[in-house]
């Protein structure tokens, strides 16, 4: 059960919402995409559903379509015709380094190779806003470093609106412009919200020498660590209830 | 690099089966087993010619072939159809699971006599027997199919925005035709078996028939040759749907 979830991502703006697992941080990404119904509450959203990208954790790629044909599929869905989506396809899957991998299917794709082509999937419909659960946890800490960094030069470029899901502290600092910190259940909810004053644009590894760098990952930290202590205006004795790991 | 089929391990097989053929036409030469009730080898191969060579066997071939043939081909049909409208109805799926959970479950061969008695001992009979032997299996490859495609796709595809139609096409087909696929062995298995006990049972051609006939008059050699061509054309038919599935399922192979 997750209440009190009130967090606001304005054009342009690359937010993240972090939180230990279990904190709800899916459930949320799901309400907005309107995969998961939500029991009370309301998601605005200022851009059209067809404008929204989603990646992930998991490249749900169909295993029995090529690079190339699942990239043109969403291409395909929105009205290109077979050769378009096929060409344009082409195109993303070469922005995205996959030159001359478009006949091959997911199962003969590493996985980073597979996370490019569900990248390309998602940025190949040109969305305003992207949302994404956690998309590289599933990739080595070097090929993650690459991607993430790749990935970060579009959103700049493109000025694209994103909202990211991770557990990752310092990812969501290096790369956002603001950080919604979400507590444990058993009533979890947004618990504090800070902005990351670190120009743009950005590189992901050099953002973590800026000097407010660590002192945001401390802040996070105390948040969470934070957690179990009655917040300042509810009741003492009910928390201590609901407190645990 | 030397192909797989000439390593060291053909060598052994081979040696194996050339040992043992050597050994039971020795004993059986020597007097050491009785040639009525394991004929020699060469008594086999001879009874094997003999098949060809008036050109009989090609009507019994036929038969079973054509009931074997239209078994399969009826029984894919019949369960990819029955299969998806349990799937996609739960009507249909309350109706049909019970019915196909008993025929599952039963060796259904035991059938044999009614479908006889129904549609007689012509080709028709065969042809059901290897239809539902084949229809069972089929349907519950399509229905677990559907039943058990992965959500992450079905969610991807929604939420690239495709529709009902886009997630048959994308999803639900290739998926079901990966599950047929993986069966399409046994399917033929099946078929062949439906169309050989029906033969068995009761009939006036066929391989099924021969076998019966081989067995009334005791001729052990003219029974192992049966058994061996059997085998021999399945195995055929085996290496035909496996390059089938591979050229339908090449996405498998990474």
């Amino acid at each position: 059960m997750l209440e009190d979830v009130d967090l606001e991502v304005k054009s342009g703006q690359f937010a993240s919402l972090v939180g230990p697992s279990g904190s709800g941080k899916t459930s949320v990404l799901r309400a907005v995409t309107q995969l998961q119904p939500m029991l009370a509450g309301e998601v605005e959203l200022d851009v059209d559903r067809k404008d929204v990208g989603i990646l992930f954790q998991e490249d749900a790629l169909l295993p029995w379509r090529t690079a190339r044909q699942n990239v043109a599929l969403g291409l395909r869905i929105h009205g290109a015709t077979p050769e378009d989506a096929d060409e344009a396809a082409d195109r993303w899957l070469s922005l995205l380094g996959l030159d001359g991998f478009g006949d091959r299917y997911p199962l003969q794709l590493s996985g980073g190779q597979r996370k490019r082509v569900a990248i390309a999937q998602v940025l190949a419909l040109e969305p305003k806003l992207l949302l994404m659960d956690e998309p590289f946890a599933s990739l080595d800490a070097i090929v993650r470093a690459r991607i993430t960094e790749e990935l970060l030069g579009w959103v700049e470029r493109e000025n694209l609106t994103v909202l990211l899901v991770t557990h990752d502290l310092e990812e969501a600092i290096s790369l956002s412009d603001v950080v919604y910190v979400l507590s444990q259940g058993p009533r979890a909810g947004v618990r504090a919200r800070h902005e990351v004053d670190i120009d743009r644009p950005r590189h992901v590894r050099q953002s973590r020498h800026h000097p407010l760098f660590m002192t945001l990952v401390q802040r996070l930290w105390d948040d969470l660590d934070n957690e179990n202590a009655p917040p300042p205006q509810a009741d003492p004795t009910s928390v201590a209830t609901e407190s645990g790991p | 690099m030397r192909p797989a089929w000439l390593g060291v391990r053909t060598a052994r097989r081979v040696g194996a089966l050339v040992f043992l053929l050597a050994g039971w036409e020795g004993l059986s030469r020597l007097g050491f087993v009785d040639p009525f009730y394991a004929p020699p080898p060469s008594t086999v191969a001879s009874a094997m010619f003999s098949l060809f060579a008036d050109g009989s066997v090609w009507t019994h071939l036929e038969a079973t072939f054509l009931a074997a043939f239209l078994g399969l081909a009826g029984g894919l049909v019949l369960g990819i159809v029955l299969g998806f409208a349990a799937a996609l109805s739960p009507f249909v799926a309350d109706v049909l699971e019970p019915v196909m959970i008993l025929l599952n479950a039963i060796p259904r061969v035991i059938l044999a006599p009614l479908f006889v008695i129904w549609l007689g001992i012509d080709l028709a009979s065969k042809v059901a027997l290897a239809l539902i032997l084949v229809t069972v299996l089929i349907f519950f490859a399509v229905y677990s199919g559907i039943k058990e495609v992965d959500p992450r796709l079905v969610e991807r595809v929604r939420t690239l925005g495709g529709g009902r139609s886009v997630l048959v096409r994308e999803v639900y087909v290739p998926s079901v035709t990966a599950w047929v696929m993986g069966n399409l062995k046994i399917a033929v298995g099946f078929a062949f078996t439906g169309a050989v006990v029906g033969e068995f049972v009761a009939s006036s051609r066929g391989l099924g028939y021969l076998l019966q006939f081989a067995q009334s008059t005791y001729n052990a050699a003219l029974t192992i040759a049966l058994i061996l061509l059997i085998m021999v054309f399945v195995l055929v038919l085996f290496a035909l749907a496996e390059r089938l599935e591979r050229r339908l399922l090449r996405w498998r192979h990474g």
